[in-house]
């Protein structure tokens, strides 16, 4: 061996050379910075905890983040929140990537001719106060808030005299209304979802957006799951289109938009053997019945009369009215009607509350109408917005952007560019929320406090909207008692404080550890009787405007609400809960319309309305009536940030600017329109690859009858036998000796666990399908937790999209049907890796990167990967994703890098990986009962970013070996299997437990 | 030798390619704020001088300074207060202007920018309080670290060709997993291997 270079040496000195290069060519030494002064609370390595209230959207969820050396990294749902309890959605964890948005402003903006200018808060400040008293006619328009900050608003709006307009784009202004006027309460009603028997969505999407997606989602998950009796809640959908909430429906009604008060009435003519039951109402109660019902809803008379009936007998039942998707010309009378039924069915103070206590002021479309036209005529001298965009949400009809301009100084408090910041004079970035103080009243009896969990990012010179107003206060001599927004909302509930419960500071201390304090506020009885209407009302269908013959349906996005998320590349890039499209919009229709007018999947279509165009492409989907089309809100932003730029088209430029009467909310639903094919087509940035499961079993349900003798049942079709993949002939039935081995969990293969059994634990995990209702919350979890990179539509088209989790979407066709009422059976399925006991992925590695660990995790080792992607390719459950580019330098600006969780490995190019069971949070649980005398780790003690994110509480993870753990009570369970396993023996770690149906099924729980 | 001759002429031959190639891309001047010293580090601190046992030394116990090693994954890097808050009544006999540099990174609110020397790899995750409470001491991975003065990066161009001839610095293994592993592998009082060698301990 003396003479000659080994292969091994020479590529020796090549990298030996090539590392000497790099050292003497460019490395500045890596530096360690010590802190100057050491924050108590931080040990480095180790995660602080803050509470805090998320300020994503109007549900205001409790919130738990995770700093890591001063850096928020991830955001979890907070289990102590009275409303949330725990879980987060997706929108919520994308939060997140809204901190550290490189496109947030650096400093206060001041425009001098076409440009904006950086300039100081001093500046900033003295030029707002001088433009108020030089101009006055101060106009403040605000989105929602908490109620320190509306009190100083209003504090400073009276000071200077000026007006001030409430804003959300996606408000509930109807059912508040509706709530107003029949029972004359002031707050949303709040549903108890969990305890009803029988519920009925009139086209509310309430896990999809509104009051309270977190808490309905958890609601909705409880109801529907099977209880230790063997029975469950049913879940019927009455609307137009299937959202991710009408998905999780047990029957579909597909009735005609703008038809719900007449389907509600219909049925609560019904239920009351004397219309005198719907008091003051009785007269409308008179006019209807399900003939009439039907004939509006375009269904059958008896699929309505048999609803009825079943909602008078299956109490507690519960109805909710018509959500912020079907909000048209009569939305509040429909909501009213849907309230009638509840009364009549005895629902009122079992299964809904209405609520005398809470003052919350409705934000209303008509006074932003209103807005509009006094600034168009010049009445308003500063107009400043703060946490609305109503250039973008306001469609192009309203004449926002015109009407805006005419104003003198226009003053933004964005903290990052949107439409609305664009235009104005001044802008002064507010404070993100997790860099700043807040409180929040997500529902009476319930504060939460909003604490800033890091200091402010420091690329970004920005400073709380209230601090802002105080300054500008001070420097027009007024004095609110307070120089910081901080020391303002303490004087306020120091204020309020009872010294009855205890010292201020205490009770104050309490409440930021927990994040919310419950107060009891039971001194008014809750209203319960029906009101005369004091203003007119129509329950007929709206009136449309006439565009062409398809009713348009515009419904704000799971993933972008209304527009607000969109410049989120977390949320760009999760696929769309129903139609699994990322990045881009489409416009959904049903495929026998689209067959009529020779469309096919992908074709861009220009759709037309009476108030605009605009172009978009189709998907085929059959969860929509044949005379409806579909477009979510969140999309054609064009003047935002990067990610949000040009994804997409704005929908709103199809609608016209009209608010509903008495509500005064937004018309969505108001306009029929044409679809005519342009001649292109588009690849759509889809994840899916079929809806359709081809007769396998890999999301198979069980009927609830045959619960309790599921064993017999499917002998009796012939399955539990071991069947085999040809290479030509499908499966075959594996021989053995006397005929098929049916011998299964194989002998001595339980739960993938290897002979020789030692002390270890054996990771597992169960899925229980009967309570995920595919709201994705848990694939924005694990990208945030796993620095799992976003990949661009680009890539996504070819097939390259990067998520550890994919929630599988499964309907065959012909099991939709959007013309009769009928069961619907949709499947949802988090599908991850399934650390198979027997992985297919293992012995076809070179380099030994992928293998089995001692505790039955099937690892992927990042260095030792060289990207011959063969795991991938034999993988049966496509859960292995490759790294085609350095996604995570190159997408990645600083600071959102910021995010980056340092407990798990940045990937790069070339590089195989997948779900890990988050590894890492194993690890550091191991570390925590190691530090503690050696304990074992208990139950429960490990969860992953899946498992917390989970509002619907359907992922369990655990040591299966432990009989007491809960996955292993859960996988005992009649309704568990694992995917393909009887077919390929791969013996999962991934244990699901099957959706349980009304309806009969087919052979092995297809339909 | 022929085999050693052969590989130093190509290991040569390639270096200096690379060298010539990256002339242009910058020098690495070790400069702090206080300016360039010689080994590279903002400050010239002496670990023997603070942890050794010979007399004049200080003896301190290593975590007095690191002082998360026992709870954390991180050892920690003493804050800048914590240098200040004996420095500020230790002037410093042997090098005052040295501690004195405290002083100015403290007055100056500035971090001290100490050049790294012990890094393991991003891909492996080394947890400081798990070895530190099997037992192990600092030393039988960072070396007679308290017998140590300055501590300089061994980043010349040549290191790694010495380290083909010559093996691995004695002291640290550096990114080298068969240090790691071999300690791991060793037999406790039972005769199992002491710690798991799984891939997925370390590395995820």
């Amino acid at each position: 061996m003396t003479d000659g270079i080994k292969r091994r040496d020479f590529l020796k000195v090549l990298g030996v050379t090539g590392a000497s290069a790099t050292l003497t060519g460019c490395s500045e030494p890596e530096r360690l910075l010590p802190y100057v002064v050491a924050p108590e609370e931080i040990t480095p390595g180790v995660a602080t905890w803050y509470t805090t209230v998320c300020g994503g959207c109007s549900a205001q969820c409790g919130m738990w983040v995770r700093t890591r050396e001063g850096r928020a990294v991830k955001v979890e749902g907070n289990p102590n929140h009275p409303v949330s309890r725990g879980g987060l959605c997706s929108k919520g964890h994308a939060t997140l990537q809204h901190l550290y948005n490189p496109d947030r402003f650096h400093g206060p903006m001041i425009r001098e001719g076409d440009r904006l200018r950086q300039g100081t808060w001093d500046e900033a400040e003295q030029l707002l106060a001088a433009q108020i008293s030089a101009t006055g006619n101060v106009m403040f328009i605000g989105g929602r808030m908490g109620p320190s900050m509306s009190t100083l608003v209003d504090q400073f709006v009276a000071a200077v005299n000026g007006t001030r307009v409430e804003y959300d784009a996606v408000s509930d202004a109807p059912l508040r209304e509706a709530a107003r006027i029949a029972y004359g309460a002031t707050g949303l009603p709040s549903y108890d979802i969990a305890n009803a028997r029988l519920l009925l969505s009139f086209g509310n999407d309430f896990i999809d957006y509104g009051s309270s997606p977190v808490a309905h989602n958890k609601g909705l998950a409880k109801m529907s799951a099977v209880d230790a009796a063997g029975s469950k809640g049913r879940f019927v959908y009455l609307g137009p289109r299937l959202s991710t909430t009408g998905l999780n429906a047990d029957e579909w009604i597909p009735i005609r938009p703008g038809s719900e008060a007449a389907v509600a009435l219909g049925m609560a003519s019904v239920i009351a053997d004397d219309v005198s039951a719907a008091g003051p109402y009785a007269d409308v109660l008179r006019a209807y019945n399900p003939a009439v019902a039907a004939q509006a809803a375009g269904v059958s008379e008896d699929s309505i009369r048999e609803l009825a009936d079943r909602f008078a007998s299956e109490s507690p039942t519960l109805a909710m009215g018509p959500g912020v998707g079907g909000h048209h010309r009569n939305a509040t009378a429909a909501n009213i009607a849907v309230m009638i039924l509840n009364h009549v069915a005895g629902n009122v103070g079992r299964t809904v509350h209405y609520d005398a206590d809470v003052s919350a002021a409705a934000s209303s479309y008509a006074d932003m109408e209103s807005a509009v036209s006094a600034m168009a005529a010049g009445q308003v001298g500063v107009a400043i917005v703060h946490g609305a965009n109503p250039a973008y949400s306001m469609p192009e009809a309203s004449g926002f952007v015109e009407a805006f301009n005419q104003v003198a100084f226009k003053v933004s408090f964005a903290s990052a560019m949107d439409e609305t910041a664009a235009l104005a004079d001044l802008i002064l970035p507010d404070r993100h929320f997790l860099e700043a103080w807040g409180d929040s009243t997500p529902r009476s009896g319930v504060m939460a406090l909003q604490q800033p969990v890091m200091q402010p990012v420091p690329h970004f010179d920005s400073k709380p909207a209230g601090d802002v107003l105080l300054a500008a206060a001070a420097h027009l001599d007024n004095d609110f008692g307070a120089t910081t927004f901080y020391e303002y909302m303490r004087n306020g509930h120091m204020e309020m404080h009872d010294d009855s419960m205890g010292d201020f500071e205490t009770a104050w201390r309490q409440a930021l550890r927990t994040g919310a304090v419950e107060h009891d506020m039971g001194t008014t009885a809750a209203p319960s009787q029906l009101q005369a209407p004091d203003v007119a009302l129509s329950f007929d269908a709206p009136a449309l405007d006439l565009g062409g013959d398809l009713t348009l349906l515009i419904h704000p996005s799971p993933r972008f609400g209304g527009g607000e998320f969109s410049n989120s590349p977390w949320l760009q890039e999760l696929p769309d809960p129903v139609s699994k499209i990322t990045w881009h919009s489409w416009l959904e229709m049903n495929g026998t319309t689209a067959e009529q007018q020779g469309i096919r999947e992908g074709d861009i279509v220009r759709v037309t309305s009476p108030h605009g165009e605009i172009e978009v492409p189709v998907w085929i989907y059959p969860g929509i009536r044949e005379d409806a089309v579909a477009i979510a809100m969140g999309g054609g932003h064009t003047n935002m940030g990067r990610w949000a730029n040009g994804s997409g088209v704005n929908a709103l430029a199809l609608l016209p600017s009209e608010s509903e009467v008495p509500s005064g909310a937004m018309v969505t639903l108001a306009t029929t329109v044409t679809v005519t094919p342009t001649g292109e087509r588009r690849r759509m940035a889809t994840i899916e690859g079929s809806s359709d499961q081809h007769d396998r079993p890999i999301a198979p349900a069980v009927a609830l009858a045959d619960l309790g003798h599921m064993e017999e049942a499917e002998h009796d079709e012939g399955h539990g036998e071991l069947m085999e993949l040809q290479g030509v002939g499908g499966f075959v039935p594996v021989p053995a000796e006397g005929g098929a081995a049916t011998a299964f969990p194989l002998e001595g293969a339980r739960h993938g666990e290897y002979a020789d059994a030692h002390e270890l634990p054996r990771w597992a995990m169960a899925i229980d399908l009967d309570k995920c209702t595919g709201c994705s919350a848990c694939v924005t979890a694990c990208q945030a937790e796993n620095n799992v990179p976003w990949v661009g539509e680009e890539q996504i088209v070819m097939g390259r999209d990067m998520n550890w989790v994919r929630i599988e979407r499964y309907f065959a066709p012909g099991d939709i049907d959007a013309t009769r009422a009928g069961p619907l059976d949709v499947r949802f399925l988090p599908m991850i890796c399934q650390h198979c006991g027997n992985a297919p992925c293992e012995p076809v590695c070179p380099v030994f990167a992928t293998y089995h660990t001692p505790e039955g995790v099937n690892a992927q080792i990042y260095n030792r990967c060289v990207g011959t992607r063969y795991c991938a390719n034999n993988c049966p459950y496509k859960v292995r994703v490759f790294n085609w580019y350095r996604y995570m330098d190159e997408n990645v600006p600083e600071p959102m890098n910021w995010q980056w969780n340092p407990d798990v490995t940045i990937r790069t190019n070339g590089i195989m990986e997948k779900c890990s069971f988050c590894m890492q949070r194993i690890r550091q649980v191991e570390n925590r009962a190691a530090l503690e005398d050696g304990r074992g780790i208990r139950d429960g003690e490990i969860v992953p970013a899946c498992e917390q994110s989970c509002p619907a509480e359907a992922i369990v993870f655990g040591n299966i070996r432990d009989e007491n753990s809960r996955v292993s009570q859960l996988v005992s369970s009649e309704r568990t299997y694992r995917v393909l396993d009887e077919l390929l023996n791969t013996q999962p770690a991934v244990h699901y437990l099957k959706k349980v149906t009304f309806h009969e099924l087919g052979p092995g729980g297809h339909e | 030798m022929k085999k050693h001759w052969l590989i130093g002429g190509l290991a040569g031959v390639f270096a200096l390619a690379g060298v010539a190639f990256v002339q242009g891309g910058g020098s690495q001047d070790g400069e702090g704020a206080e300016g360039p010293v010689e080994s590279g580090q903002p400050i010239a601190f002496a670990h023997d001088q603070h942890a050794g046992s010979e007399p004049g030394q200080n003896n301190m116990d290593c975590q007095f300074c690191h002082f998360s090693a026992e709870r954390s994954v991180d050892a920690g890097i003493p804050s800048v207060a914590s240098c200040w808050g004996c420095h500020i009544a230790i002037p410093g006999t042997n090098h005052p202007e040295e501690v004195a540099k405290i002083q100015g990174y403290m007055e100056r609110d500035e971090p001290i920018p100490w050049v790294r020397i012990y890094k393991i790899s991003d891909h492996a995750h080394f947890p400081h309080m798990r070895h530190i409470n099997a037992g192990l001491e600092c030393q039988e991975c960072h070396g007679e670290i308290q017998e140590m003065g300055v501590l300089t990066k061994p980043d010349e161009w040549w290191t790694p060709v010495k380290e083909l001839f010559f093996g691995q610095d004695p002291v640290w293994g550096g990114d080298n997993m068969g240090w790691c592993v071999e300690c791991h592998r060793r037999p406790d009082e039972n005769g199992d291997q002491q710690a798991s060698t799984d891939c997925a301990v370390c590395h995820y």
